[in-house]
């Protein structure tokens, strides 16, 4: 179906060739994962396949791509879209109208279908992806798990061979991801759609895929089946990195499989619960409400407390009041009543920017913060904004990670790097909490060990608390002591990251899920138990 | 039958009501400035409480708002304007103004000095004209989506289609991007007063219109927006008879207007009854 025959790829002004003479070819109705490292190329690849590369980017392309016999060479995107449909990364981006309805008909208007066509494809398609009663809808107004699925819909609309899917899951809760990706498997099953996904959250993918596209560094590419290739990728979800730990013959590539060796590496020891810290932010009966058309209530009388040198996981669905939650610490969301205390401070009453040197907040998308034109100059304003000795600010960086050339252009590092950066801006004024929303979209699971061991260095060392709000339950599970489940503006579960992530089946990590009740939690403990048993 | 939102309308029954409101004030700008003022009003005050009658999206109250702003600060720098500058004028005396001598080739010009109740007048029935058709159209924009407009127009103004469905998504979406980041700006600590700060919030903001625009244009590329020659309607908008009746409504009020070019309460009562009569449907 999808054929590359010698391909390269290099972008002018750039020293790395990101292909060099790839060659690979995917069958019809198969489903195909693409993976590798940040920045590696994996929407490349799936803007080659539709032709947006190169005829949308100025990228230099050798070889030749043909897609159903059709080469992208002579044929532009538009006049493949009849063979290939597209949903990128960013959803939102692409929608074109305000209606759910409309926005699904767009796709069938631009190519001219009847109107009798039209109606019969729009139902089998509202019903397919489950759309029916959103159909009248405002997409703005949607969940990303809906959103997601209104793009998938106005994409498979059309009827088209081919779907390319570009990070499908990563900004969506557990239970979105399952049905989007449950949703995408039997379209696979039923229609004999050949999909090709872009996805860094492996654990979630994995046991739907037939084979991966797997992206090394220095432009070449491995493309085998599913196990053949988690046999050696240094990029493996946790649960084969645990097949590795314990020795498994097979690769599992689902939990089932995996239980199926029961293996027995014995009970962990509770953890003793640490002396009372002191409080440094408290929440008490805050109750925040949107003004809109409709008002709705971000927060009801919702109450906690942090802690000194605790590490907070916020978890919920999309649209549960997480982010809301974090902007309350700060008196930035509309409270409507209730008492907000950082230490003394009452964030409700003082200025944003006092606030700013007691809370530490580093937004969904780190580069909100960035206006510089190289990490030098961003580093030195930092230090000048705050009267602090000149080349602080980067010190605290170079601490945190390997920072890449000081003189480079923030925009063109990779997502890791730009959230160190960012971190370590707000770490200039030594902040006694952190706030972080959403880290981890978009980092690969290199970038999220390096994220996890720099946070849990900052509690340890220097003491501040840190919440974080998440989708993403292997994070959690490295990182956090403590998880606070949120719905519709409640706290519905406030208690150890242990007890929290056992109890709910959808929320649960990969190792949990392997062991249940052995109670570790992460591959470290896994490793500690068997240690534990070669030693006996 | 009822219309509970106004997207039910027809997308360009709103800015023909937008005209027809525009006309209204227009062809009266010759009468007396007290019932320009009085028509002014009744007319800005339906388009007003038009857009309490349906639900608004954050994003195109955000708009209308912008519009009220524009409408606003226009208004008032004409007014300071036709107050200060100008030829003198007949009337009653309200206040003294400090007088600016001007060369003698501008004779009959003058800057400050006295302010008549005829000047007051007309400076504001000419500013509240201007006020009313930027409100008109503010409040069309924002109960139709220029979406909307873009699906009614003729297939061949593709590239034209293009650049309109690009240019009106990143506007409101601009809008709150820059709240956004002006927030997580004054999050870093830094006082966002000074002029040089702007530079601070315009630059991510810029970034990520144009990176928005480009997924857009890229997203319509690959739907095969405009490589197909006879594209169809999924569901046609047709105009119902309530907007047709409206219209011709309109319509009729204009041409009554045209000829004896006066403006009474009564006329004025009528525009606002027949611009607010959509709301009747909401």
């Amino acid at each position: 179906m999808i054929d590359f025959k010698e391909v390269s790829l290099i972008y002018p002004g750039s020293e790395r060739t990101v292909f060099d003479r790839v060659s690979f070819s995917v069958d019809e109705g198969e489903m195909v994962l693409v993976i590798g490292h940040t920045g590696a190329g994996k929407s490349s690849i799936l803007k080659l396949i539709n032709g947006i590369v190169p005829h949308h980017t100025h990228g230099i392309l050798n070889g030749d791509i043909c897609v159903d016999g059709r080469s992208t060479k002579d044929h532009k995107p538009g006049a493949l879209s009849d063979l290939i449909g597209v949903v990128s990364q960013n959803p939102l981006h692409g929608f074109v109208c305000d209606i759910v309805e409309d926005e699904i008909a767009f796709s069938m208007e631009t190519r001219g279908f009847t109107p009798d066509v039209m109606r019969k494809r729009m139902e089998e398609v509202l019903d397919l992806l489950s759309l029916s009663e959103l159909r009248r809808r405002d997409i703005r107004t949607l969940s990303g798990g809906e959103q997601q699925r209104v793009a998938i819909a106005s994409a498979l609309v059309t009827q088209p061979r081919v779907l390319l899917l570009d990070e499908p899951t990563s900004a969506l809760d557990p239970i979105a991801a399952e049905e989007v990706l449950a949703i995408l498997n039997r379209l696979v099953d039923d229609l004999g759609l050949t999909v090709v996904l872009a996805e860094h959250k492996l654990e979630r993918v994995i046991s739907f895929v037939d084979r991966i596209l797997l992206i090394g560094d220095s432009g070449d590419v491995a493309f085998d089946n599913t196990r053949a290739i988690l046999s050696y990728s240094p990029i493996a979800p946790p649960l084969v990195e645990l097949a590795r730990v314990v020795g498994a013959d097979e690769i599992p590539l689902s939990v089932r499989e995996f239980r199926k060796n029961s293996f027995d590496i014995g009970v962990m020891e509770p953890r003793k619960a640490s002396s009372n810290p002191s409080v440094i932010a408290s929440l008490q009966d805050v109750t925040v409400i949107y003004d809109g058309f409709n008002k709705v209530s971000a927060l009801r009388n919702l109450s906690l407390k942090v802690h000194e040198g605790e590490i907070v996981a916020i978890m919920g669905r999309n649209g549960a009041g997480k982010s809301t939650l974090l902007k309350s610490f700060l008196g930035l969301s509309p409270v409507i009543s209730g008492d907000i205390r950082i230490k003394d401070v009452e964030p409700l009453k003082t200025s944003t920017e006092a606030i700013s040197t007691l809370v530490g907040y580093v937004p969904q998308d780190p580069s909100d913060l960035l206006f510089a034109t190289s990490i030098n100059e961003e580093c030195a304003i930092s230090d000048e904004d705050h009267n602090l000795q000149a080349g602080t600010t980067l010190a605290i960086y170079q601490d945190l990670m390997d920072i890449p050339n000081v003189n480079a252009h923030p925009r063109d590092i990779s997502e890791g790097q730009r959230l160190g950066l960012v971190l370590s801006i707000v770490l200039s004024r030594s902040p006694s909490l952190i706030l972080l929303d959403e880290p981890t979209r978009g980092l690969d699971y290199e970038a999220k060990r390096s994220l996890v061991e720099i946070l849990k260095r900052l509690s340890s060392e220097k003491n501040c608390a840190i919440v974080i709000s998440t989708h993403d339950v292997e994070l959690v599970s490295e990182l956090a002591g403590r998880v606070i489940f949120v719905a519709e503006g409640e706290v519905v579960a406030d208690g150890s990251t242990r007890e929290i992530l056992t109890a709910s089946p959808a929320f649960a990590p990969q190792v949990v899920k392997a062991f249940p009740n052995s109670g570790a939690l992460t591959l470290n403990d896994v490793k500690k138990l068997l240690s534990k048993r070669v030693g006996r | 039958m009822k219309k509970t939102h106004s997207h039910d309308w027809h997308p360009l029954f709103w800015w023909l009501w937008a005209c027809a409101g525009s006309v209204m004030l227009l062809r009266n700008s010759r009468a007396d400035s007290s019932w320009i003022i009085a028509l002014s009003f009744s007319i800005i005050l339906a388009a007003i409480t038009l857009t309490r009658q349906f639900p608004l999206s954050s994003s195109s109250r955000r708009l209308l708002r912008l519009g009220y702003i524009i409408a606003l600060v226009a208004t008032g720098f004409r007014m300071i304007i036709a107050i200060t500058l100008g030829v003198p004028m007949p009337g009653r005396v309200l206040f003294q103004l400090p007088q600016i001598d001007l060369p003698n080739f501008l004779v009959g010009i003058t800057i400050g000095g006295p302010v008549t109740s005829q000047r007051l007048a007309g400076a504001m029935s000419e500013s509240l004209v201007f006020a009313g058709i930027v409100i008109l159209f503010a409040t069309a924009n924002a109960l139709t989506t220029p979406h909307r407009l873009l699906r009614v127009l003729p297939s061949r103004l593709h590239g034209i289609g293009l650049a309109t469905s690009i240019a009106t998504s990143v506007a409101p979406q601009s809008a709150e991007s820059f709240t956004r980041v002006r927030q997580a700006h004054r999050l870093r600590g830094r006082q966002l007063n000074s002029w040089n700060s702007i530079g601070r919030v315009a630059v991510p903001v810029l970034e990520e219109s144009l990176e928005r625009s480009i997924d857009l244009a890229v997203a319509l590329e690959s739907r095969g927006y405009g490589y197909f020659q006879s594209p169809s309607r999924y569901r046609p908008e047709k105009w119902k008879r309530e907007e047709l009746l409206l219209l011709s409504s309109f319509a009729a009020l204009v041409i009554v207007s045209v000829p004896s070019g006066s403006t009474s309460l009564v006329f004025s009562l009528f525009a606002f009854f027949f611009l607010f009569a959509p709301g009747l449907f909401a």
